[in-house]
């Protein structure tokens, strides 16, 4: 499958035209997956950091969103939207913290400083676990429900890395040259029936 | 069988029957209910055993969850603390007892261990533990799992929990081993054995057991597959892990021995009752019956003597209860039959007239005394002659009183007979033991002095004419009955002799035998022709011419021959049969003279009437026919008739003899001078001759007194115009005699005895030859001087 993956990355590769757009398609066995995490690091241009804003709500006893892929240094807000009480955790080494968050009382936000994934967990309901995926790069994002990601990004040397909590394979981080303009790649995964645990991050 | 046996054999056998019911229904009940009560203890043994499994399964996933959930342990873990997960799981370990904790990674690497059997699983397999391996591959939901796991050949019970934070990034394993001792717990929670099987390569075997040694493999055997019914155990066997490497079997088991026990003892303390109740029983209904049939053997006793005559058999049983009264009815019962035996004895062996013994009686003891007997013993019958007539002239009362009168002379003393009886109307019987040199005959005179005055009844002497017969044992019967008979006939005979004793002889019973049988015989006598006449000829004395015949009856017998009138004359009187034979006779006498009248030869027939013939009405009419149908003339048939003939109704003789003369035959006066008859008789009777008896004629040869009677005889009947014939003639000379006194005939063997008729024809013929060549002198002279000399008296001899 991975082979698959890559030889049909590389034929698009091949042919496509520099552009300062990609459109990404992620698939499984022809149907689009949504969620899947599409990070693309520049090897010609220096990282920065930003000191952005995201936000992961607590509704209905989930976080939302449950995927959220962020650069590093921003800070994260976890707004209690529940009448009850959550206990938002992560014991990942990117970014360990606790925050005992009370129904409609505001917690200061958390800076992911670190890149890495990061498992959010809540203390109380076992069940709320949400991904937070902290980036170096500013190419980032996850596709829709209809699998398709659009990212403008210029010309150049890239790492892609492909994740979703449920990748049966880890799909290993490829270079690539972006023509950047706007060739599409298309991506084929595969996913764990039940998953009894999440797939690593690609570093 | 007896009643007392009867009684015991019911009652054990009623008891047998309710103990040996019971028994079965017992017996029956336990073998069900021990093995219900195994299925049921082996099912709540089982449900008890996924119980406790399922406590323990309970107990480790608690304790497992608290600690996956603890922050604190989260964040041990997340950071890889050894020491602290280690303490954690040795706390955990601690606190619940399990012998098995571990951190396993998600990979299946140990990360950390506790518990008494630390490391088990690492041990198994240090690169790659098969328990958690087994466990993981299961765990595709990364939810907690439990299971029964075969580590190093030991069972464990396991749980496995997902640490997560909050993803599961490793396992806690817990277990409890199933060893030994848990095992035993077990067996002692469920009330069963409890054997833990692994599955092998080489079958099952027992990982850990609460049988004792060496009854495991039984255990096993039910599992695999082997016969269920040679165990001793009931078994019930758990799945307890199918898919792990090695499959592991919980066998519950229940000895089948155990389980029946309880049983088995209520079964055999009702054996022990039944035995002893059964014993108790025997004892009693044996008593009971003794009680009852020991003085029932005592009345069967009693009543066995009363059965033979005995009446002092002791009936008391001293009871209140109905043997009691029974014995009381019994006693009363033997007294009442006692005092009737007692009348009846008397009835039944006394003479109520004469107060002697009667007949039985006198037969009894003369039976004893013959059985005791010492030496000879004389039996005697006494009859009484003419009683007849006393009773009927003189009445009942005057017969019973000579007859009481008659006992009383035979018991006068001194005492003639050990024993009297009176037998029968005017018999009267006595026996007594002979003493040497006694004479019987001298005995039988003594009782007949006994009668030589006369019995006086109301002042009027009456004579007694007893008559005895007697009789000796042993010489003439040994037997009581025969000896009172022999008796009998001897009397029988001295009446008929007219004397008073006679002794008896063999030959009177023979005879008597003989005339009984030929009895029977004498009707087929007449129709078949087998008698026949036997003639005497009767002659002229003075001229020897034959002038007549006296036929006498011969009964040529078929197997017997010829017999004399003797043999059978004597019982055909008694028996009436004489008419019969008379009414031959004449027919028979009537046809022989019509035969000779027609040959020429006019011989008169004399044909014996007997004294009973008189007595019958048709006489009469049956000569008129015997005349008739030989066209006879009355002249040439003579009937001959004793002078008994008279005795009994003159009267009636006489007219009877008037109406015979008037068919024209000849009458004789037969026997002449033997009976009693009255000469004013013989002046009246129509007869026509006289025959002197025998015993006159055959005496005159020595004797001038029978001479002389002779004479008288002869000349009374030529007085009375009389022819006289004289019979038994022997000899010339007194046939010489005879006609010397001027008798008309002469009738003897000195001519011819009798002869049957073709000898009688041919004497006749040679007796006429005879008399043409030879003319007989009368010796009239020389016979009468013999008598003149005879009777010449002394004084001038």
């Amino acid at each position: 499958m991975r082979w698959r993956g890559t030889l049909a990355l590389l034929a698009f590769l091949a042919l496509a035209a520099p552009c300062g757009a990609v459109a990404l398609s992620v698939h499984e066995r022809g149907a689009p997956v949504a969620d899947v995490v599409v990070v693309l690091d520049p090897l010609d241009a220096p990282l920065v950091t930003a000191n952005s804003h995201a936000m992961i709500d607590q509704v209905d006893r989930q976080f939302a969103p449950r995927i959220s892929v962020i650069r590093t240094g921003t800070a994260v807000d976890f707004p209690n939207k529940d009448q009850i009480r959550h206990q938002v955790y992560s014991f990942s080494a990117a970014k360990p913290f606790t925050l005992k968050l009370y129904a409609g009382r505001s917690a200061p936000p958390v800076v992911f400083d670190h890149p890495g994934l990061v498992v959010l967990g809540c203390n109380i309901h076992d069940r709320m676990v949400a991904f937070v995926a902290v980036v170096d790069t500013p190419y980032f994002g996850r596709t829709g429900v209809d699998g398709q990601l659009q990212l403008n990004v210029p010309s150049g040397r890239y790492r892609l890395r492909i994740w979703h909590p449920d990748l049966k394979q880890v799909i290993a981080p490829q270079q690539l040259t972006l023509p950047g303009d706007g060739t599409p790649l298309a991506i084929e995964i595969a996913r764990a029936a039940a998953p009894i645990t999440v797939a690593p991050w690609p570093e | 069988m007896q009643l007392r046996t009867r009684i015991a054999v019911t009652f054990l056998a009623l008891l047998a029957a309710i103990i040996g019911a019971a028994l079965f229904a017992v017996s029956a009940a336990n073998q069900s209910n021990a093995q219900r009560e195994i299925d049921r203890q082996l099912e709540v043994g089982r449900l008890v055993f996924e119980r406790v499994l399922d406590g323990n399964r309970r107990q480790l996933t608690q304790a497992a969850q608290g600690l996956a959930a603890d922050y604190g342990f989260l964040d041990a873990v997340a950071s890889n603390d050894a020491a602290t997960i280690g303490s954690a799981l040795e706390n955990l370990g601690a606190r619940i007892g399990a012998t098995l904790v571990e951190l396993v990674a998600l990979d299946g690497r140990v990360l950390a261990t506790a518990g008494a059997d630390a490391g088990a699983g690492a041990t198994a397999s240090p690169n790659s533990p098969s328990l958690h391996r087994e466990l993981l591959a299961h765990g595709t939901s990364g939810e907690r799992r439990t299971a029964i796991s075969v580590v190093n050949g030991h069972v464990y019970q396991l749980v496995m929990l997902p640490v997560k934070s909050p993803l599961p990034v490793a396992w806690i394993v817990m277990g409890f081993a199933l060893d030994q001792t848990s095992v035993k717990e077990l067996a002692a929670v469920t009330g069963l054995d409890v054997t833990l099987a692994l599955h092998t390569k080489s079958g099952w075997r027992a990982a850990a057991t609460s049988l004792p040694e060496g009854s495991a493999s039984r255990a096993l055997t039910a599992l695999g597959g082997g016969s269920k019914a040679d165990l001793d155990l009931i078994t019930n066997s758990l799945t307890l892990a199918t898919d792990t490497a090695v499959p592991v079997t919980a066998v519950l088991s229940r000895s089948l021995a155990d389980a029946r026990a309880p049983f088995d003892r209520l079964r055999e303390r009702l054996v022990l009752i039944a035995l002893v109740s059964f014993s108790l029983t025997a004892v009693a209904a044996f008593w009971l019956a003794r009680n009852i049939t020991r003085p029932l053997q005592a009345l069967t006793s009693a009543i066995e003597s009363v059965r033979a005559g005995r009446y002092d058999a002791p009936l008391v049983i001293e009871r209140r209860d109905e043997l009691g009264t029974l014995a009381e009815g019994l006693q009363l019962m033997q007294q009442a039959v006692e005092s009737r035996d007692r009348d009846i004895r008397a009835l039944a062996y006394t003479d109520r007239l004469t107060s002697l013994m009667n007949r039985t009686a006198f037969v009894g003891g003369l039976a004893e005394a013959l059985a005791g007997r010492a030496g000879p013993i004389a039996v005697a019958i006494v009859n009484l002659r003419r009683f007849r007539q006393i009773n009927e002239c003189l009445g009942y009362a005057v017969g019973d009183s000579v007859l009481k009168q008659v006992a009383t002379r035979l018991t006068e003393a001194p005492a003639l007979a050990t024993h009297l009886a009176r037998v029968a109307g005017d018999h009267f019987a006595a026996f007594t033991p002979l003493g040497p040199g006694a004479s019987l005959e001298h005995w039988g005179t003594q009782l007949l002095e006994r009668f030589a005055k006369p019995v006086v009844v109301s002042a009027q002497p009456i004579d007694i004419d007893a008559v005895v017969g007697l009789a000796c044992a042993p010489q003439d019967s040994a037997d009581s009955e025969d000896l009172l008979r022999c008796a009998d006939l001897a009397v029988e005979r001295a009446k008929r002799d007219n004397r008073t004793l006679r002794v008896y002889e063999a030959k009177l019973r023979v005879a008597t035998r003989e005339q009984l049988s030929l009895l029977g015989e004498l009707q087929r006598a007449i129709d078949e022709n087998e008698l026949v006449f036997a003639f005497q000829p009767k002659l002229q004395l003075q001229t020897g011419q034959v002038v007549g015949a006296e036929a006498l009856l011969r009964w040529r017998h078929p197997t017997r021959g010829l017999l004399m009138p003797s043999a059978f004359l004597p019982f055909a009187e008694r028996a009436g049969f004489i008419r019969k034979l008379t009414r031959w006779a004449l027919t028979a006498g009537a046809a022989a003279a019509a035969h000779w009248a027609r040959e020429g030869r006019a011989l008169n027939v004399s044909v014996n009437i007997s004294a009973d013939d008189l007595a019958d009405p048709n006489l009469d009419s049956h000569l008129r026919q015997a005349l008739s149908a030989a066209r006879l003339p009355g002249d040439l048939l003579t009937l001959e008739l004793t002078e008994s003939g008279f005795i009994g109704d003159p009267n009636q003789a006489l007219a009877q003899l008037e109406l015979l003369k008037t068919h024209g035959v000849k009458l004789s006066i037969d026997d002449f001078g033997t009976g009693y008859s009255s000469l004013s008789y013989l002046t009246r009777m129509p007869v026509d001759e006289l025959k002197i008896d025998r015993s006159f004629v055959s005496a005159i040869a020595g004797s001038p007194q029978a001479t002389a009677v002779v004479q008288a005889a002869i000349e009374m009947g030529h007085s009375l115009g009389l022819s006289v014939v004289a019979e038994g003639i022997e000899d010339s000379n007194t046939a010489a005699d005879l006609a010397a006194l001027g008798c008309d005939i002469g009738q003897g063997y000195v001519y011819a005895k009798p002869l049957l008729l073709p000898d009688f024809e041919a004497w006749c013929s040679a007796h006429d030859a005879e008399s043409a060549r030879v003319t007989l002198v009368p010796p009239t002279d020389t016979v009468v001087t013999r008598l003149r000399r005879r009777f010449r008296p002394p004084a001038t001899g």
